[in-house]
Order: structure tokens, then C-alpha cells, then sequence
């Protein structure tokens, strides 16, 4: 069973504001509980199976030319920089 | 002007000159703008469609050669990216976003002479299964304005449905495709995982999503399907379909074709209706010179807890790019530390969003992983296990798409578990990267039922053969608006 404070912690973690308490926790607390209906499926040994793409597959890692300056298109692009908030209070 | 058409009809007749591709395109938009006021399937309309159909006449008429679509209006849903046009995802965070590049789907589509006609409802970030989580309002089924049209492609399944386009593109993830064709009596279509490039959809959980069309006809998705899926340099996770033809032989039936019934998506829970016309639909396959017989798939009853956990933990990853520096909308960054800056920015999700963005962080946590996440994986792996057992004896599989009716807008939104079992049918082909295809069967009380068809991996042409064998036993209420 999932706690309320584990709840709010990995919100926090997932930079994510829980100020309506019952749309996000509450809600996310049933949802979660819900999720208990995997320990009766039984599968404890199951091996989990994975698709692989062998490394022959995969495209070329070249630099493709991309025709238009995508930096201009960020939200805080200042001509020659990008504005960020500052990393600590 | 009849609007009422198929897609293939529609290209024959522009190509036989009975009809000009502007001509269809001006009435489409007429239709949207008296309509689409009550119904909400579009986000925006494109300014220069009739335009485009204007050229695409001309082309005509001077001799030029055409592409297969002929000036086809179709709608796209708000997460595929179109050049230089505004791709929301239904999303507050991404309503200034204007897309840079075409996706993959797109730029086949292009080729071939489509329009797109305006981009489409959804649930947030495809979130949902009744586009009630959409930022911008929910749309409408045109079947009864008062409840869902499903999700999260509802804005794909109105527009077909209410004859504003002919054709739609969606995303399905866990049945957002296949769900909204089935609530409003379209034909939803879910290919093999792999099958259509992914390259310029919007990510919400890649190891499980695909797009797929929804349309009038069976015979219209093949057509569709013929020109979008096959291999993408840009998506490794494509695979070669060495250029099949999914419309030659479409008509060749079902004689003799072995057909499971799914007995875990015809039990507890299900609507009376729905399992009446489930029936129904088994009878006429059987008519048809189908073998049906009952085939248990146990870890169903687990799937839509190991579709959530896996999903959420794709989403928590994949959201985590929207921090409103790199996408997003107006909101400067003078006096804000960075954590603070984007957990400000991301109030712009909506509830739902949130939501699973908090549950991808939870599920696969160290301390819970292997409680959730890694459980989820292994039914995910089982149920795997268990359809292919199942095509070894079967050559398809059938369930109503939805275990029950449409609901009321607003009945289940405050109630995310019930909402989550709504998924029970549809998430199973999703989890085994399987072939799915909803088919409008019947109505009750006005209210559309579809049936559910899956085959086995790059089994598509076998499916919509099936799928379209059952179509030809249906004659259908016209939709009442």
C-alpha cells in the first residue's frame, strides 16, 4: 500500500506542484492501489522479453543538415544565447 | 454535394472528373464551420486546403500525373507534426508550438495528394479514452451529443463519423484509436507494432503506440495503409512490409479461417447489449463458413494494471522534455530557480497528465520497481506468450472492441479506475504489438457497438480481409446529424 508522503516525495522529484490534494494525490493513490492487482498474476518466474535491434540495423550516425535554425525556435532564444533559470537561490 | 462518400470513392470520382477535388473540399469546410460549433472535433482548420484542391484540379486537369488521393480531405489528430502548422497535442503547454518538421506519415500522405484538412481533438498528450481531457474542451459524439466519443482520437472519429472529412489519422496506445471508431461507428485500425512510422508523432509511450486510420470502410484503411506504413530510416522500430497490397484480395472471405473468441472480454463486466451483439457478429463470421470457439488468454485480467504501469513510466520519461525551455508557451524565467521554473511551467498540464506523470515516477522507483514496473513487464511478456499460443491454434481473435456502451460526458471522469477498465479490450493487442481493428457492427438505443478483430504480428492483410468480410453483413443506421 502506497503512502501519501511517498506520493508527494516522487511528485516533488518529478518537479511537479501537488497543491490540489485530492485531483493528484487521492487520485493518484487509487490509481496506484489499483496497480496491487499485479501481485496475484503470478509471474514471479516469468522472464521478461525484450525486441532487439541489432547495431546493423540502425541508421547511419551522421550529421544530417537541418534547413531552418531550430535555436531561434526556443522560447528564451536572446540572438546569441539562451536564457535559463539560474541553478541555485 | 454528397460528403456522405468513402475515400476510395472519393478518388475515383475526382479522377473520372464527376467531382472536383475543390469543390469537396470548400463544401468539408462549410460542413465543419456549421457543425463542428456543437461537436469539437477540430482544433484548427487549414486556411490553404481549398487552395491545395484547387491546384490538385488543375494538375487534373492539365494531365499531370496525380497522386492516389487526389485532394482526399483528411484529418489529422494534434499529435502528428505537419510543417510550419501549430501541433497542440490538446495540451495548454503546447499551444503556441508550431512544428518544424512533417512526420513520416505526413510526407507520404503529401506525396499522394492528400489535404489535410485541419488537425483534430484528443485527450491530452493522448491521455484518455473519451477526449474529456483534452485542454481545449471535449468533443462530442455525433451519435448523441451528450456523451463521449471516446479517446483519445476522438476528434478523428467525429470528423469521420460526422462526415467533415473523409478519412482521419490517429495514435493508438492502448485502444485510442479502435475505442473512438467504436463509440461512433467508424473503422478504427491498430497495425502491427512497427508496421507505420512513428517519426513526427508526439511520444507518449513508444514501445506500444502506433498510428493507425480510421475511416468509413474497411476497404479505406487498406487503401490508406498502402500508403503510410513500411520501413522509415527515421524510426528503427519499422519493419518491412516489402510494399504489400492491403486492398488486392480484400474480398477473397473467411471460409474455413479459424476464429477465437476471447472469453475474458466477454465476461464480467461487460454490457448485456454488447455481448448480445458480440453474438451476433460471432454468428454471421460462422455464417460466413468461420470455425468459432472459445480461447482463454488468463493475463488479460492483468493487462490494463500492466498497460498503466508501463505507459506511465514511458510518459514519465518522455514528458520530462517539457520544462518550457526547449517547447512551451510564454513564461519568463527572470527571478525563478531552475526546479521552481519548471514545476511552475508544468502547472499548464492538465490534471490528467499530471497524474501519470506522477505514477511514471512512482512505478518504476527504486523500492517499487519490482512491486510494479517489473511485474508489469512480465505480463506484458505472458500475455505475449499467450496470444501466440493462441495463433497457433486460431488464425484470428475476436471481442467487441469496448465492453460497453458510451458513456455520458462528465459520467466517469472523476472516477479513473472505472475509466481505466474501459481499456480491458483493447490494451491486450497493444502490449503484444498484434493487429487490432474495430468494425461498427450495430447500435443500441442510438448508441454505436463495434466488434473487435485481431491476427497475428504482419498478419494486417488477413485481418482486414476478415474484417471486411464481416463489414459486408452490416447495414447501419445513418448517423443523425
Amino acid at each position: 500500500m502506497v503512502t501519501e508522503k511517498e506520493i508527494e516525495h516522487v511528485s516533488k522529484l518529478m518537479k511537479i506542484d501537488v497543491n490540489d490534494h485530492a485531483e493528484y494525490v487521492d487520485k493518484v493513490h487509487a490509481m496506484i492501489d489499483y496497480f496491487d492487482i499485479l501481485d496475484s498474476a503470478g509471474v514471479e518466474s516469468e522472464e521478461i522479453s525484450m525486441s532487439e535491434i541489432s547495431l546493423s540495423s540502425l541508421r547511419e550516425d551522421e550529421h544530417i543538415t537541418f534547413d531552418e535554425k531550430l535555436i531561434e525556435k526556443l522560447n528564451h532564444y536572446k540572438g546569441t544565447y539562451v536564457r535559463a533559470p539560474k541553478m541555485s537561490s | 454535394m454528397n460528403l456522405k462518400i468513402s475515400a476510395l470513392e472519393f478518388a475515383q470520382q475526382v479522377q473520372n472528373g464527376n467531382i472536383s477535388a475543390e469543390d469537396f473540399v470548400a463544401e468539408s469546410i462549410q460542413r465543419i464551420q456549421k457543425i463542428d460549433g456543437d461537436l469539437h472535433a477540430f482544433l484548427s482548420v487549414n486556411d490553404d486546403a481549398i487552395e491545395q484542391a484547387r491546384t490538385i484540379d488543375k494538375k487534373i486537369k492539365s494531365g499531370d500525373k496525380v497522386g492516389a488521393c487526389f485532394g482526399m480531405p483528411i484529418s489529422i489528430k494534434d499529435n502528428m507534426c505537419i510543417k510550419n502548422s501549430k501541433t497542440t497535442c490538446a495540451s495548454k503547454m503546447l499551444e503556441n508550438f508550431i512544428a518544424p518538421y512533417d512526420a513520416t506519415v505526413i510526407t507520404k500522405l503529401k506525396q499522394q495528394d492528400a489535404i489535410f484538412i485541419g488537425k483534430v481533438n484528443m485527450d491530452e498528450f493522448a491521455m484518455g479514452l473519451s477526449t474529456e481531457f483534452s485542454a481545449y474542451g471535449p468533443s462530442k459524439n455525433p451519435w448523441n451529443t451528450d456523451y463521449v466519443p471516446g479517446g483519445s482520437s476522438g476528434g478523428s472519429a467525429v470528423s469521420v463519423s460526422a462526415f467533415e472529412c473523409v478519412a482521419s489519422l490517429g495514435s493508438d496506445t492502448g485502444g485510442s484509436v479502435r475505442n473512438p471508431a467504436s463509440f461512433c461507428s467508424v473503422v478504427g485500425y491498430k497495425p502491427t507494432y512497427g508496421l507505420i512510422s512513428r517519426y513526427g508523432l508526439i511520444s507518449y509511450a513508444n514501445s506500444i503506440e502506433q498510428i493507425g486510420p480510421l475511416t468509413r470502410t474497411v476497404k479505406d484503411t487498406a487503401f490508406l495503409l498502402n500508403i503510410i506504413a513500411g520501413l522509415d530510416h527515421n524510426d528503427n522500430t519499422t519493419i518491412d512490409n516489402h510494399n504489400e497490397d492491403y486492398l488486392s484480395g480484400i474480398d477473397s472471405g473467411i471460409e474455413g479461417k479459424k476464429i477465437g473468441i476471447i472469453s475474458e472480454m466477454i465476461g464480467e463486466g461487460i454490457d448485456p447489449t454488447v455481448l448480445s451483439a458480440t453474438k451476433d457478429a460471432i454468428s454471421k463470421l460462422e455464417g460466413l463458413g468461420a470455425i468459432c470457439e472459445e480461447v482463454s488468454l488468463d493475463m488479460v485480467k492483468y493487462s490494463v494494471a500492466a498497460y498503466y504501469t508501463i505507459t506511465a513510466t514511458e510518459a514519465g520519461s518522455n514528458l520530462a522534455r517539457y520544462d518550457n525551455l526547449r517547447y512551451g508557451y510564454e513564461f519568463p524565467v527572470e527571478g525563478y530557480e531552475f526546479n521552481s521554473y519548471i514545476s511552475k511551467a508544468r502547472q499548464k498540464f492538465g490534471p490528467e497528465v499530471t497524474r501519470r506523470m506522477i505514477i511514471g515516477g512512482f512505478v518504476p522507483s527504486a523500492g517499487h520497481a519490482g512491486k510494479y514496473f517489473l511485474k508489469a513487464m512480465k505480463v506484458k511478456s505472458k500475455l505475449t506468450k499467450e496470444i501466440n499460443e493462441a495463433f497457433k491454434k486460431f488464425d484470428l481473435l475476436i471481442a467487441p472492441t469496448v465492453p460497453i456502451l458510451p458513456f455520458k460526458i462528465g459520467e466517469k471522469i472523476d472516477d479513473p479506475v472505472s475509466l481505466f477498465l474501459v481499456d480491458i479490450n483493447t490494451v491486450t493487442a497493444n502490449l503484444t504489438g498484434k493487429p487490432a481493428i474495430s468494425i461498427p457492427f450495430t447500435t443500441s438505443n442510438g448508441l454505436p457497438i463495434g466488434i473487435q478483430l485481431f491476427a497475428n504480428s504482419n498478419q494486417d492483410k488477413l485481418l482486414l480481409q476478415a474484417a471486411h468480410a464481416l463489414e459486408q453483413t452490416v447495414k447501419l443506421p445513418e448517423v443523425p446529424i
